[in-house]
């Protein structure tokens, strides 16, 4: 087997009797754009300083390429690091930041000059290398610390939710340059955000986190189409959960019951569930229809409300038993609408797209 | 507000009065003496017949306060930056550190600020006494360098209580190493705290008085002792002129603290 590019071997973090990274292992190739995803406190960002060298971890080790990162002090680890606050240093211009990783590693003035300018470009941001980060906007500084960072050619970039003090369109807008910068500049990424959207928008991969371990890691399809478990499946994307109970299950595909009494058949079941297990059956809100097609399962529902977001219709609905279900078909917007804004009907579902997790 | 300086009605008529008389009750005696040390009359007559440089002319010429100058010049000077590398020492430990008795430190580093002067300057005099450090010039820095310190450690641990040590972190990130990135990135970051450091903490040792009489000895005086002794002996205009220019320093001092600030707070 060829060695990972970079490794992250068993980083294991206590705090006390608090354990907030429990034996975390993943290999990243080179070049890969990989987010570590998850809500807050999950160990995400206590392992991304455990790589950068601001947290020793308990146990476990850091390679790259094979080598270990964790004897060598974080100045010397040689790795670029974009930090969630703005750090630009207040008393030095634009120039001056993105210079000072090549000047504190005595480069010639010829290169320095040259490189700032690159950066500066790579960024956009040619025409601001005179100005004082204090003259500029949030995502223009964090675009300098991202020249600042790079401007060394580390071979990892970390990125610690550096958008997450930005509204929401100049996220987007830097989230499509930070693309760019990644595919012009091949640098491996290591990213920690909390947010599923930009996770998705950005990665390769995505490793997403649950109380110091990795519940789930792959691409953002693989987490959404495939989830492993049902907090995945809660964490990316909307999703309703509807009890159920488990009548059997062979090869992956499950026979349960629902709250109303319907059978379903040939529901996705990555656990072993017991005949007569109490069960929680997953379909995301997209995957309704309000018509049925071959091989449907139906659910009878009232529609308590629908709201028009343009692209894409709203609907809140009531099953039987009383709980409150999303639905956001992807067709027959025109059926929703004549069907009104109340009233019982039945909604149907592909038992295909639906999961079945453990209650 | 219960007293919204907008809504006091005649009220305001009083308060802007008495701020007045307090100010001038403060200012008067100052303006008075400056003015006293331009006047011509040996015997500080007021208001004073005709106007004259002699009294200044006098203090140059004079060695004695020549010396009292220089070495209060020179004492305060060291007592500073001797209180600005402490002070900064301190200040990391009081805003960075994580140990027991953070805060009993910081209060026992910021008692010669309330401590009643007197009572500093009796004991560290007995202290001195016996190591033979008294009216000497390093006894001098040392007891001022004390005084000094809290008036150093506050302005530096506020301006570094206000500085995202995550920037220093980024620095080192970058390949700086952590006394590097100190030294480039975060006290240049903090330099108006510094900078105001270093004046409060001459200021500090310019004017004091109490504890300087009891280190002072007949060859060592500096200038706030050498017009308190001149003062018991006879009340020239010299002594006026004297503290004229001790108040011209202070002042000068303190507006480049007030433009320091406001050029680096933009």
């Amino acid at each position: 087997m060829t060695q990972p590019f970079l490794a992250i071997r068993a980083i294991r973090k206590t705090f006390g009797s608090v354990v907030a990274v429990h034996d975390v292992t993943v290999d990243i190739p080179k070049g890969e754009f990989l987010t570590f995803l998850g809500p807050s406190g999950s160990g995400k960002s206590t392992t991304l300083y455990a790589i950068a060298g601001f947290q020793d971890p308990t146990s476990g080790d850091v390679l790259l390429e094979g080598a270990s990162l964790l004897s060598v002090p974080p100045h010397k680890r040689n790795i670029g690091m974009v930090f969630q606050r703005y750090t630009l240093f207040p008393h030095l211009t634009v120039a001056e930041n993105v210079a000072f990783p090549l000047r504190v590693r005595r480069r010639p003035d010829a290169e320095v000059k040259r490189k700032v300018g690159d950066m500066l470009a790579l960024v956009r941001l040619e025409g601001f290398a005179d100005r004082r980060p204090g003259a500029l906007s949030g995502g223009q500084q964090q675009r300098v610390a991202l020249a600042r960072a790079l401007a060394y050619d580390p071979p990892i970039l970390l990125m610690d939710e550096p958008l997450s003090a930005l509204d929401k369109k100049l996220r987007e807008e830097i989230q499509a340059e930070i693309r760019r910068i990644h595919r012009e500049t091949g640098v491996t990424i290591l990213y920690v955000t909390h947010d599923q959207e930009e996770a998705l928008h950005l990665s390769d991969r995505i490793a997403l986190f649950r109380d110091g371990r990795i519940e789930q890691i792959g691409s953002g399809e693989d987490l959404y189409l495939r989830p492993a478990t049902d907090f995945v499946a809660g964490f990316i994307g909307n999703s309703n959960f509807l009890p159920a109970e488990c009548l059997e299950t062979a090869d992956g595909a499950a026979t349960i019951r629902l709250a109303d009494g319907s059978v379903v058949s040939g529901v996705r079941a990555n656990h072993d569930f017991g005949r007569g297990q109490k069960a929680r059956l997953m379909v995301r809100p997209e995957a309704f229809r309000l018509t049925p097609d071959h091989a449907c399962a139906g659910l009878a529902v009232e529609f308590v409300d629908t709201a028009f977001f343009g692209e894409r219709r709203r609907v809140v609905a009531r099953t039987a038993s009383g709980q409150e279900i999303d639905i956001r078909p992807t067709s027959d917007m025109a059926d929703a609408h004549r069907g009104g804004a109340s009233g019982g009907r039945r909604v149907f579902f592909d038992p295909a797209a639906a999961f079945l997790f453990p209650a | 507000m219960l007293l919204d300086y907008d809504r006091m009605g005649w009220l305001r008529v009083m308060l802007l009065g008495i701020t007045g008389l307090v100010t001038a009750f403060l200012l008067l005696p100052v303006v008075f003496i400056v003015l006293l040390s331009f006047g011509s009359s040996r015997w500080l007559a007021f208001p004073p017949p005709g106007w004259t440089l002699k009294w200044y002319g006098e203090l140059l010429a004079d060695p004695a306060w020549l010396g009292a100058a220089l070495t209060s010049m020179r004492i305060a000077a060291i007592a500073a930056a001797l209180a600005v590398v402490i002070g900064l020492f301190a200040s990391f430990a009081l805003v960075r550190g994580e140990f027991r008795g953070r805060n009993v430190l910081r209060g026992l580093l910021l008692t010669p600020m309330v401590l009643p002067v007197v009572v500093f300057a009796v004991a560290i005099y007995a202290f001195f006494l016996r190591l033979g450090l008294g009216g000497t010039t390093v006894g001098f820095v040392i007891a001022h360098t004390v005084l000094a310190l809290p008036f150093a450690i506050i302005p530096i641990a506020t301006a570094l209580e206000g500085f995202d040590k995550t920037i220093e972190d980024a620095a080192i990130v970058c390949g700086a190493s952590p006394l590097e990135a100190k030294l480039r990135i975060t006290l240049p970051s903090i330099r108006i705290g510094i900078f105001s450091a270093a004046i409060f903490a001459f200021l500090a040792s310019w004017d004091e008085v109490v504890v300087a009489i009891f280190m002072a000895s007949p060859t060592l005086q500096t200038l706030p002792v050498k017009i308190w002794g001149s003062l018991r002996q006879d009340l020239s205009p010299v002594i006026a002129a004297a503290s004229s220019l001790l108040v011209l320093l202070t002042l000068l001092l303190m507006i480049a603290a007030a433009l320091i600030r406001r050029r680096f707070s933009k």
